[in-house]
């Protein structure tokens, strides 16, 4: 975050000089295309990963507030200085109440980060008030087909946020910013065997994993890795432990938030006599991925490089 | 007929005065109604809920002294909320009612027989295998095919098993229940656990998704099917006494047995596609009514009607104002207070 502010710091007069002129602009949401003819002015982001991505461009004076934090604790201190002066409307998904009473114009979020498939909260329940939504690419499966999850999913939103708010100059160095910093990550990246990774998000009666359409899978490919559930058809999604077993991951990557900590996780799996002999828990490996860390977002890239730490670390 | 005491509760002199009591209830049910519009997570003081209705009824009359985003809470969100949750609170109530008296069964209630079970596969299927491929109005016709059809199977099993009599009509739709809530049940396994939190939600009911442009279809339906129950009030009343009985009275016991049942279906099928699964109102509104004015389904079914929808309104209130800004699924306040309501009710009613 603090680095990709002063990497843009020079370009910040640049930009806001040169973007007003392009509205109206067109993106594309998921299976929409959505038009703005002007840049959004009270804006509501939900999640704080979506939150990151809004802030990281700048955008704050633009937002009213956020949603959808609150109920699962995962405000860490950097996102909470940043967010300062904004008001938390509702800490799970907001109600249409909720945006309206803001009298906001914008509505970032995603199915399952704050607007649920047949919920109340949609773009076509909020499009009648005058709400324009912005879907995170990496929800999209939840409403159509789309190809493997990817970091490039990421720069997808930054860049349409870029477009759709009149900052694209600040968007597209912000993410030209990452492109190097990865390609020159992996450059002097050991290509070895990649490891097998199994994502534990939450549950112990059943994982609650990432699958082939989901961030994790793309930053564990980026760090090296492999995710051993690429191949089931879901984003995040519920499994059972002999599939794990099974695939002997030699490496688990806990995604912290919520009730249940870290070390929690991880001493269930070490506990539990079925997970012995799996190599991640016989030899330790575990590598905890905060949530803001792990969905998509500006955090992105320090996680793959978390990932590719812990993977070389023989 | 009208020499047939069917009455099977106490004759209170409120019998009499049943106008008056429709009046004041329905005069109720308004204050109530208007009470749900000014309550909710954002305060928006009564003054201005009056000039956004007002002006909307007719434009100009009042001075706009309020925002945009005020305007729509309280003319297309609070405003549709509260109309459909008393829709679907006299829907229920009516169906609570009408199954109690064909099938002479105290625990008769809209979601015993099967229906809701079929219109909640209806939105299983919807959210998470097929998506919504005709828009918004995707699951309600889902859900509302969802019951049909399996009151069609109720019907179709009852018939072809020679199982039209009262106990064993719910037998049939109990089984039918279990069958297809099991159906429900492996479409939510098999699709998208975090998809399966929409269900969920739907299951336990609740008013969030109410918009004018679908008020005409439950409004509809509680017109239509009410006033067909209500015609048939005395027929109601006969059933209550027994097959024999009724077959004496001159009533085609079966055929309209099954009649009734479609009827309720319908009303069902429409509540429970706008508004998913509420419970209670439908088992419990009938019998508090029915302790207090006796079993005449002259007076049950208006009055069941008005108090069921002035209970959902009411309970629609402590869903959205419990923890602000959250609402919390209108299927557990109604369960709730209305449970220990019925308990307090029958204590207070014990016979000494």
């Amino acid at each position: 975050m603090k680095r990709a502010s002063t990497l843009i710091a020079p370009l910040l007069l640049a930009a806001t000089a040169a973007s007003v002129a392009a509205h109206p602009v067109t993106v594309t949401s998921c299976d929409r295309e959505v038009t703005f003819d002007a840049p959004p002015s009270r804006a509501i982001s939900n999640d704080v990963n979506l939150t990151e991505m809004m802030l990281a461009l700048g955008l704050s004076d633009r937002m009213v507030g956020y949603t959808g934090v609150s109920e699962w604790k995962t405000l860490d201190e950097t996102l909470r200085a940043n967010v300062d002066q904004l008001p938390e409307l509702s800490p799970d998904y907001p109600t249409r109440e909720v945006l309206l009473g803001a009298d906001a114009d914008f509505y970032f979020a995603g199915w399952n980060y704050g607007m649920r498939v047949g919920g109340e909260v949609t773009p076509q329940s909020l499009a009648s008030f005058g709400i324009a939504v912005y879907e995170l690419t990496e929800s999209c499966i939840h409403v159509m087909k789309r190809p493997k999850s990817s970091i490039e999913d990421m720069y997808a939103d930054l860049l349409n946020l870029g477009l759709i708010f009149g900052v694209e100059d600040k968007a597209e160095a912000l993410v030209e910013g990452y492109r190097q910093e990865l390609a020159d990550f992996s450059a002097n990246l050991s290509h070895g065997e990649a490891p097998g990774v199994f994502i534990y998000d939450s549950g112990e009666n059943k994982p609650f994993t990432a699958g082939r359409y989901a961030m994790p899978t793309a930053l564990v490919e980026a760090a090296g890795g492999v995710n051993i559930m690429d191949d089931v058809e879901s984003s995040w999604v519920e499994i059972g432990w002999e599939a794990v077993i099974e695939r002997n991951p030699e490496i688990v990557v806990i995604v912290n938030y919520g009730e249940v900590s870290a070390d929690q996780k991880i001493a269930f799996m070490k506990d539990n006599p079925a997970f012995k002999d799996i190599p991640a828990v016989r030899n330790d490996r575990f590598v905890v991925l905060e949530y803001v860390e792990a969905t998509p977002g500006p955090r992105n890239i320090a996680a793959i490089k978390r990932l590719a730490a812990e993977f070389n670390a023989n | 007929m009208s020499h047939h005491h069917l009455v099977a509760g106490p004759r209170h002199a409120i019998l009499h005065q049943l106008p008056l009591i429709l009046a004041a209830l329905a005069f109720l049910l308004v204050a109530t109604m208007v009470a749900a519009v000014s309550l909710g997570s954002v305060a928006i003081p009564p003054e201005t809920v009056w000039g956004v209705i007002a002006n909307h009824l007719f434009p100009g009359s009042v001075e706009v002294t309020w925002s945009g985003g005020r305007d729509n809470i309280v003319w297309e969100v609070r405003l549709p909320r509260v109309i459909l949750g008393a829709t679907i609170g006299a829907s229920l109530a009516l169906v609570g009612a009408a199954l109690q008296a064909i099938t002479r069964n105290q625990l008769a209630d809209p979601h015993l027989l099967g229906i809701s079970s079929g219109a909640a596969l209806g939105a299983v299927i919807v959210l998470l295998h097929t998506g919504m491929f005709l828009g918004l109005a995707t699951v309600p016709l889902f859900a509302f095919g969802g019951a049909l059809l399996t009151t069609a199977l109720v019907v179709f099993v009852a018939n072809f098993s020679d199982a039209t009599d009262a106990s064993r009509l719910v037998l049939t739709g109990v089984a039918i229940s279990f069958v297809v809530t099991s159906l429900g049940s492996l479409g939510i396994f098999l699709g998208d656990p975090r998809a399966a939190h929409t269900v969920i939600f739907w299951m336990l009911g609740g008013l969030g998704l109410s918009q004018w442009a679908q008020l005409p279809y439950p409004l509809l339906a509680l017109l239509c099917c009410g006033c067909y129950l209500l015609a048939n009030a005395r027929h109601l009343n006969a059933m209550t006494l027994g097959d024999e009985s009724a077959t004496t009275l001159g009533i085609p016991v079966r055929r309209f047995r099954m009649v009734v049942f479609v009827v309720c279906a319908l009303l069902t099928g429409a509540a429970v596609a706008f508004a998913g699964v509420i419970s209670f109102v439908g088992l419990m509104i009938p019998h508090i009514v029915r302790l207090v004015v006796g079993g005449d389904y002259r007076r049950v079914l208006p009055l069941s009607a008005l108090v069921g929808a002035i209970f959902l309104v009411l309970a629609d209130i402590a869903a959205r104002t419990i923890i602000p800004p959250q609402d919390i699924p209108i299927g557990v306040i109604t369960g709730l207070v209305g449970g220990v309501f019925f308990v307090a009710l029958t204590r207070k009613r014990k016979p000494r």
